[in-house]
């Protein structure tokens, strides 16, 4: 029978962030925080062309200039240094640049202030190229080629998937909709800007502090690295300080990481990178833009017979994770309600415009813009409610997806009604207000996109009934370490303030792939929960012996260990562990466990049930359309998500709330303006970001599902919030106006557009 | 940034000697919202660096209640303005403008004079001081002159001020009864805007407050300087005011405005939402008139 | 170019000899090694650094550290008591989810405490209003609007 809250003690309370004060008193430290003994500033420069090919490079008063340690350049970097998932990518360029983020070559001095003045002074002759900015005639057989070497600009990557029979069922159908859908690039804007600082010790091995999502991956990379450089054998260990705000930019590794290894390596000291806000906006990753077509249909019962998807990714100059999104957008694809037959072919393309990467949602915020909106056309013509098609082809517990997702728990049918009842939408709203529905389905139960999707988690107790755990997850502000404390705290019967949680740092941590596709919670909570129970069982084995009484009668709760039903037999836990300790042939009781999920690589078809378990959510909109101006104000918002189980509900919302604001932002307001590969808003007055007066107010509920796989049921939460974000406001404003706005974000003048074509 | 000799005057004319001993090399500096961006970025390099905020006079703020001129000091920060109880009441139209630029921070800061000789084309602040007809007072060199504030801006980022010279107040004659101003800046979101386009309207009617007798339509961004609509005001002007010569006087302003595509937006969107807004922001001009009487 | 001032910082009589080109943030920061202040920006268009000078919330990256000269300066580093307890505003924003990544949450607090001081019983309005110019991108604002009006029902606010 599944748990209520009720039962537990601290999972399901709204226990606050247990950083919150240290931050709140300014005392967390941050990369920009840092200093270390002898430090230099290193600091990059940049292309000037979008395309072009580098002539000739002088940097003799760079580094005649006093203060000066190293300058690099292209000519500098090792053959075999190269970043990106295809290692396309080499940290300093050489000889030709093919976006305007071109490292050309990088400097260390002893002040960030003469480390820029050095840059003004390296002196480079190029040769400017015809550049190709537009993904569609990047395609086109006679285009100039973005990389030379190569005998076309389209990637080579899998993306052709077909499941069932779509010419078939598309012939079948009652009603067929067809058409394009557009997205743009935005990012991140972590509040704390990028920055690392790397230094070798007396035996070449790195230590490099540095803002990233994957310490493990993170260090892989850096190996390699070192064995470009010569340094074979050698230790790399990761430490990630306190970082200002994540959200997928730091899943890969930078160039400005192993500008700092190479720099801090060439001067025998430490050597720090951090970026100012320009550079943030125009040398990290966005999300991926995308030209999306899609055409589905139903039967005349607004079943669903098919979906046909087409898109073209643009690249940008070199290959980062954001290629692999059509790994992630085949889940909504093939399984956001229920379709048989499914279809979908993706092309990244080579371009001179900026790369792109992870971005919260990996993909899926924009192939459910196109299918959610895309769902309301299909209603619609079909003559049918656009709640009830969402009904009728609702996902359900005990569905396996054309992909071979396994949906083992589903409350989707739950967020639909919670949306419904929240909000009007029997289409009787005042003029200029309407509202509108999207759903969502997301990976909630990690995501196996890498040879393992594991988290390790180390538990040590004390002499006094406290816990270090050790995890592989990583924090970036979400609450992992409160997940794990109140998991771990509800386990041994103790408080979550009892248990401090250490990550972040691969010397002490085991390993873990990253916190990404909102599977911390899944992943690392199992783990630490799995530690948990070892633990907990060495202290009932010791118990046993102690109270003369089977290890399955011993109970933990309030600090005390104990047999229920007789108060003889009980003991503070701490006391009970100095017990232990303090006796002869004494033991300290530690746990390590490492829990990889039962999911599946995607094979050579492209099937496999990646996540072991989905999420779910359906968002509602309501808006109001000014007329005359085409402005959208969003009156209000309700976010409803199948969470498994909210482990933490204040946290939990806090997810929802960000997500969703970074979603409206996507629908209406971000988008980074690029003009011939080059970035035009590159600060936050351009690069529309809600303000706290732009805030909305917005209902979260949470739907319990209880999933069986995950820790005390629960399911990831991490980026569903800003998943349906754009359709839902995208089908507001078409009940509100009757204008269907398909390229994001949805502007001011694009929709005054649709509405001056509407009454035309 | 680049080190330099920060001086403190107390008054204008000390303020201007210390210009003239390093003429070349010495800027003013205000609040300093926008200088300090221009000395981080190095798009200005001064060896001196001259505050006008000890300069007492030049932060004043009064009304004279004998001829009811309005004097604001032109190292007056918006947030002063903003606050401003009597501009509240009495000058809508300031309030509007003064009260959504940049954010508070940038407010407790900035300076209506600063926001005026930084010369960009979406300062919000020159649009109600041109429809209130204000008066810059200038100090240099040579002495005092004045100008009408619209006078004071040539092209983007360059005024008719010379080296030395400072803009030491704005004075705004008096009202005349019957008299409503507003202003709105049309931005993507509520807060931390350039305007796209920045529309201020103010209207006098007569005693019977039904015939238009005096009109200011001015635009920021519609152009590389503010301007003033002017065949939109002389339509207004001798006419009864009502919703359909609005209309008819937005798309006179939207036709006289010289509005262009830039990144951040389009040409025909501003016009068009200066055709809209004329409306809708002499529609609140009448609304004024109406309560205040 | 170096000027001795004089000021208060956090209730502390201050002397020190800055350059006439430090910004306030540089000399918070990078000088004093009051880090609590952030720079997100550096531009004033994040509000991350935001200090209250003589009771005015201000972009201490905006601001040239002489010019602090005969002021009172306050960081989020003089918000707790002396004995470590929390200001009650940290704390609502502790209890309250205001803080995610936490490096908008200093400036956020101190535009509240610069509004809270002048205006107790902000409403809602005013409070978006205020922390206008603070970026966050972590919260959507939901939960740091909440902190600040939690503040309010608080009671005694003020040390």
């Amino acid at each position: 029978m599944s748990k209520s809250n009720s039962d537990f003690s601290v999972v399901g309370k709204r226990i606050p962030k247990l950083d919150a004060a240290q931050k709140a008193m300014g005392r967390a430290e941050y990369i920009q925080d840092i200093k270390l003994p002898g430090m230099l500033y290193g600091r990059i420069l940049y292309s000037k062309y979008a395309h072009a090919n580098i002539v000739k490079i002088d940097t003799s008063k760079a580094v005649a200039l006093s203060g000066v340690h190293a300058v690099l350049t292209g000519e500098d970097v090792p053959e075999k240094m190269k970043m990106g998932f295809i290692k396309d990518n080499p940290p300093i360029k050489k000889g030709k640049v093919c976006s305007f983020r071109d490292e050309v070559a990088a400097v260390a001095a002893i002040s960030p202030e003469i480390a820029k003045k050095a840059l003004d002074l390296i002196e480079i002759e190029y040769e400017e190229q015809i550049g190709i900015f537009d993904p569609e005639k990047a395609m086109e057989k006679d285009s100039p080629l973005v990389h030379g070497h190569l005998k076309s600009n389209v990637l080579k990557m899998p993306w052709d998937i077909h499941y069932g029979d779509v010419e078939k069922a598309e012939k079948e159908s009652a009603f067929v909709v067809e058409d394009r859908f557009t997205t743009q690039w935005v990012t991140h804007c972590c509040l704390g800007t990028s920055g690392a600082i790397a230094l070798f010790d007396a035996n070449d091995n790195l230590t490099i502090h540095t803002n990233t999502q994957i310490p493990s991956l993170a260090q892989k990379d850096f190996l390699e690295s070192l064995k470009a450089m010569g340094l074979e054998n050698k230790r790399v260990r990761v430490i990630k300080p306190i970082i200002g705000g994540g959200f997928g930019s730091k899943l890969d590794t930078y160039a400005y990481e192993h500008i700092a290894i190479l720099l801090a390596h060439k001067c025998r000291k430490p050597v720090k990178i951090a970026f100012d806000r320009v550079e943030e906006f125009k040398a990290t990753s966005t999300r991926q833009p995308t030209i999306i077509y899609i055409k589905q249909g139903c039967d005349k019962n607004g079943k669903l017979t098919f979906r046909d998807m087409r898109m073209v990714l643009d690249n940008g100059a070199h290959t980062s994770w954001g290629a692999t999104t059509p790994s992630v957008m085949l889940m909504p694809i093939s399984s956001l309600y229920r379709v048989e037959n499914v279809k979908y072919v993706a092309k990244c393309v080579y371009t001179n415009n900026t790369y792109s990467q992870a971005m919260r949602g990996y993909g899926n915020p924009q192939a459910t813009f196109a299918i959610e909106s895309s769902m309301d056309m299909l209603a619609e013509k079909a003559g049918i409610d656009r709640i009830e098609i969402r009904r009728i082809n609702r996902n359900q517990s005990g569905d396996e997806t054309p992909q071979g997702l396994k949906i083992t728990t589903c409350g989707l049918e739950e967020c639909i009604d919670a949306v419904e009842k929240e909000l009007k939408f029997d289409g009787k709203n005042e003029k200029g207000v309407g509202t509108g529905i999207a759903s969502l389905i997301h990976v909630g139960g990690g995501a196996r996109i890498y040879g393992s999707d594991g988290c390790g988690a180390i538990l040590k107790m004390d002499d006094y009934g406290k816990v270090d755990v050790f995890t592989g997850g990583t924090d970036m502000g979400q609450g992992l370490d409160n997940i794990i404390a109140q998991i771990v705290a509800e386990e041994l019967g103790l408080l979550a303030e009892d248990i401090n949680v250490v990550h972040s740092d691969t010397d002490i941590c085991p390993w873990d792939v990253g916190a990404h596709a909102s599977r911390s919670t899944f992943v690392a909570g199992n783990a630490a929960l799995g530690a948990a129970k070892k633990v907990k069982q060495k202290i009932q084995k010791f118990a046993s012996k102690l109270f003369d009484v089977p290890a399955e009668k011993i109970e933990f709760k309030d600090k005390l260990v104990f047999v229920p039903g007789d108060q003889e037999k009980s003991m503070p836990l701490g006391k009970l562990l100095r017990k232990a300790h303090f006796s002869p042939g004494g033991t300290m009781l530690m746990a390590e466990y490492f829990y990889d999920p039962d999911n599946q690589n995607m094979g050579k078809e492209l099937k496999g049930n990646m996540s072991m378990t989905y999420s779910f959510g359906a968002h509602g909109a309501k808006v109001k359309v000014d007329e005359e101006t085409g402005k959208v104000e969003v009156l209000e918002y309700v976010a409803a998500h199948d969470v498994g189980r909210a482990i933490n509900p204040l946290l939990l919302e806090g997810q929802v709330y960000g997500g969703v604001v970074m979603g409206l932002g996507y629908a209406l307001t971000e988008e980074v303006t690029v003009k011939d590969g080059e970035i035009m808003n590159a600060n936050f007055r351009d690069y529309k970001l809600f303000t706290a007066k732009d805030a909305v107010k917005i209902k979260a509920p949470i739907i319990e599902t209880d999933d069986k796989d995950g820790p005390f049921g629960a399911k990831g939460i991490g980026e569903p919030g800003c998943v349906p974000t754009a359709p839902a406001i995208a089908n507001a404003i078409y009940d509100a106006v009757g204008v269907r706005i398909k390229d994001l974000p949805i502007t001011p003048e694009k929709v005054l557009v649709a509405l001056k074509k509407k009454n035309d | 940034m680049k080190a330099f000799k920060y001086l403190s005057p107390k008054t204008v004319e000390e303020a201007i000697a210390f210009h003239g001993q390093h003429s070349e090399t010495s800027k003013f500096i205000g609040g300093g919202t926008d200088v300090i961006v221009k000395l981080k970025e190095g798009w200005m390099e001064p060896d001196f660096l001259i505050s006008l905020k000890k300069i007492e006079e030049m932060s004043e703020l009064h009304k004279n209640e004998a001829t009811q001129e309005l004097s604001i000091g032109a190292m007056v920060t918006h947030a002063t303005l903003e606050k401003s109880l009597m501009i509240q009441n009495d000058y809508p139209i300031i309030y509007d403008a003064v009260s959504n630029i940049g954010s508070l921070q940038v407010r407790n800061v900035g300076t209506i004079g600063g926001n005026l000789i930084n010369a960009v084309p979406s300062a919000d602040g020159a649009i109600p001081l041109i429809a209130l007809d204000g008066v810059a007072l200038l100090h240099g060199p040579d002495g005092e002159r004045s100008c009408d504030v619209k006078d004071i801006f040539v092209a983007p980022y360059k005024t008719i001020l010379k080296p030395g010279e400072i803009l030491k107040k704005i004075a705004i004659p008096p009202q005349a009864s019957n008299t409503g101003s507003a202003y709105i800046k049309f931005g993507r979101r509520a807060a931390m805007e350039l305007p796209l386009i920045g529309i201020g309207v103010l209207l006098t009617l007569d005693e019977t407050k039904e015939i238009c007798i005096k009109a200011r339509i001015c635009l920021g961004v519609a152009a590389p300087v503010p301007m003033r609509a002017f065949g939109a005001e002389k339509l207004l002007v001798g006419k009864k005011i009502n919703e359909e010569i609005l209309i008819e006087a937005g798309k006179i302003a939207a036709d006289e405005s010289k509005v262009r595509d830039s990144v951040r937006g389009k040409a025909w969107h501003r016009k068009e939402m200066i055709r809209v807004h004329v409306r809708r922001i002499g529609l609140k001009c009448l609304e004024i008139i109406k309560n205040n009487s | 170019m170096a000027t001795n001032i004089s000021f208060i910082l956090n209730g502390d009589e201050i002397s020190y000899e800055v350059k006439d080109h430090w910004t306030l943030s540089h000399l918070l920061r990078e000088e004093m090694g009051l880090i609590g202040t952030k720079e997100g920006c550096g531009n004033g268009e994040c509000g991350a650094c935001t200090v209250i000078v003589d009771k005015l919330a201000v972009n201490s990256c905006l601001y040239l550290a002489i010019e602090v000269e005969g002021k009172i300066v306050e960081t989020i580093e003089g918000l707790a008591s002396t004995s470590g307890a929390l200001h009650p505003i940290q704390q609502s924003f502790v209890k309250n989810g205001g803080i995610q990544c936490g490096f908008c949450s200093p400036g956020m607090i101190m535009s509240s405490k610069a509004l809270l001081d002048k205006n107790p019983d902000a409403n809602h309005e005013e409070i978006k209003h205020a922390l206008a110019g603070n970026i966050c991108r972590c919260t959507g604002y939901v939960q740091i609007l909440e902190s600040v009006e939690a503040v309010k029902n608080m009671g005694g606010q003020n040390e």
